[in-house]
């Protein structure tokens, strides 16, 4: 199969010294079979225009660096092909909801502080020190993080989630399913540090279950489950701080 | 610190109303609006007056009913406040107002009219 | 160094760019249709308490052709929200474990649990009108 045919690829451009606002440029590409989207950008690079600029690493849906829309669709370009488009053609746009920075490269500053803001590392308890020894889990007590921990940071769901796209200060799936990770892990103890993210209106409660953050990642980590869970959490943080004796609320 | 959202009485509310409109919601309509108008499986005389009046003075189904209609209101309430907000119209504190100031309203007079149709049985 | 300048696309008609999104805002509008229905069986309710003149008005009202053919429009909005409600609602329960269950039960489980649910109340709900309504 090394039959070559031809695509068009629609990319959109914008050079921050030379472009008021974004534009389309089309190019023709020839590609075969095995060739992904990823594959064909950087054909265009190579072969057609230099000055294209886009994020990639790994070309193995690891590093979590290549995502773009492709058709509307945020996917990760290495592992989406060209011969399943062909032969109509294809528009690769940077991520939505983010701020362009150069073609199809979103600026994810905003992501960062969020993901820092949700404290995504394990937090053991003072009195919990294992020394020198392993800290064992059950099996059970790793199922309970372990998809959560599978996210990547690519950014999909942020660009697939219309609340983050409405409102920008909205913590999102990403952050947040991050949040839920060390929260369900059996070693950590900082949940009451990451629950005042969980409790603002920025938080989980930013969300209304479009549920398609879930529908696009591409390592299952299911962030539309993480965020409603903690909205029962929230809930419950919310009356039951009544019953709490004073100063702990 | 980010302040705390007091959104779970809001969702609390609205889970409540939005699983109560899919138990019984279909079911209802379909008894109430559909197969007793239309005569399917009940007479011509279903839902008269009198049986209404005397189902509806019994304190369980009144207030069941005004329980009902007031989940479904601030079920409504929620959605609609935030669906707005996905057409574009801001969730101002105004509007925030008249979303959950209907609700409130209008459970508050539902449950008035099942205290006078439980008192006057 | 200043930060660079980039470009913010809007968020206009952003219901068109995927299926899903109308299909999400479809489930979010039955609410507007159940908002109606609770003004209508609340109407119904006042007009019971006013007295048998009114409540025969709002009855002749529900007995109406049209109001067959709005009823209809309504049933399909109550058993649009149910079915979505109903498959949504594993994301929201806390996974409940037991000693059989360690690992709490699948999204799939706990969707047709619900459906069970919602037959049986339907039913029972059925039965109980067939026999007090007549």
């Amino acid at each position: 199969m090394t039959q070559t045919r031809t695509i068009i690829i629609e990319c959109l451009r914008f050079h921050p010294e030379t472009d008021e606002a974004p534009y389309y440029q089309s190019y023709e590409v020839p590609f075969t079979a095995e060739m992904s989207v990823l594959e064909g950008l950087q054909y265009i690079k190579d072969h057609l225009d230099g000055t294209l600029t886009f994020r990639w690493s790994c070309r193995m849906a690891i590093c979590g660096s290549c995502g773009c829309m492709v058709n509307n669709e945020p996917v990760l370009s290495c592992q989406t092909f060209l011969r399943d488009y062909h032969p109509s053609r294809i528009r690769v746009e940077p991520l939505a909801h983010f701020p362009i920075l150069r073609d199809l490269t979103i600026d994810q500053t905003d992501f960062l502080a969020k993901l820092e803001s949700v404290h995504p590392y394990l937090i053991p308890s003072a009195d919990d020190d294992p020394g020198d020894q392993p800290r064992n889990q059950t099996p059970d007590q790793i199922q309970d993080y372990l998809g959560y921990a599978q996210c990547i940071n690519c950014l999909l769901c942020y660009a697939a989630c219309p609340q983050y796209g409405l409102n920008e200060a909205f913590t999102g799936p990403a952050a947040l399913a991050l949040l839920h990770r060390y929260n369900a892990d059996s070693r950590d103890a900082g949940k009451a540090q990451r629950m005042d993210v969980i409790n603002a209106e920025e938080g989980v409660w930013g969300c209304t279950l479009v549920g398609e953050c879930s529908e696009v990642c591409p390592k299952h980590v299911d962030p539309a489950r993480a965020i409603n869970q903690n909205k029962i959490v929230s809930t419950q943080d919310y009356f039951l701080r009544f019953l709490k004796p004073r100063g702990r609320r | 610190m980010k302040p705390r959202s007091h959104e779970p009485i809001f969702w609390s509310l609205f889970g409540g109303g939005g699983m109560l409109a899919a138990l019984v919601g279909p079911i209802l309509v379909l008894i109430v609006g559909l197969l007793v108008p239309m005569g399917m499986g009940f007479g011509p005389d279903a839902m008269g007056y009198e049986q209404m009046r005397a189902l509806l003075g019994h304190p369980l189904v009144g207030f069941g009913l005004a329980i009902l209609i007031a989940l479904f209101f601030f079920h409504a309430a929620h959605r609609i406040l935030h669906t707005l907000h996905d057409l574009g119209v801001h969730a101002t504190p105004r509007l925030k107002q008249i979303c959950y100031g209907s609700a409130v309203g209008g459970s508050a007079l539902a449950v008035l009219v099942a205290l006078v149709l439980v008192v006057r049985a | 160094m200043n930060p660079p300048r980039t470009y913010t696309r809007g968020m206009q008609r952003w219901w068109l760019r995927r299926p899903s999104y109308q299909f999400y805002l479809l489930r979010e509008g039955t609410s507007v249709v159940i908002a109606l229905y609770g003004v209508f069986l609340l109407m119904g309710m006042a007009a019971l308490a006013v007295g048998p003149g009114a409540f025969e008005a709002w009855r002749a009202v529900l007995f109406s052709p049209l109001s067959w053919l709005l009823h209809l429009v309504v049933l399909a909005a109550f058993t649009f929200h149910a079915w979505t409600w109903f498959k949504v609602l594993p994301l929201t329960v806390p996974p409940f474990k037991t000693r059989r269950f360690p690992r709490g039960f699948s999204d799939a489980t706990l969707n047709r649990m619900a459906l069970w649910a919602w037959g049986v109340v339907s039913l029972v709900i059925l039965v109980a009108a067939l026999r007090g309504l007549q």
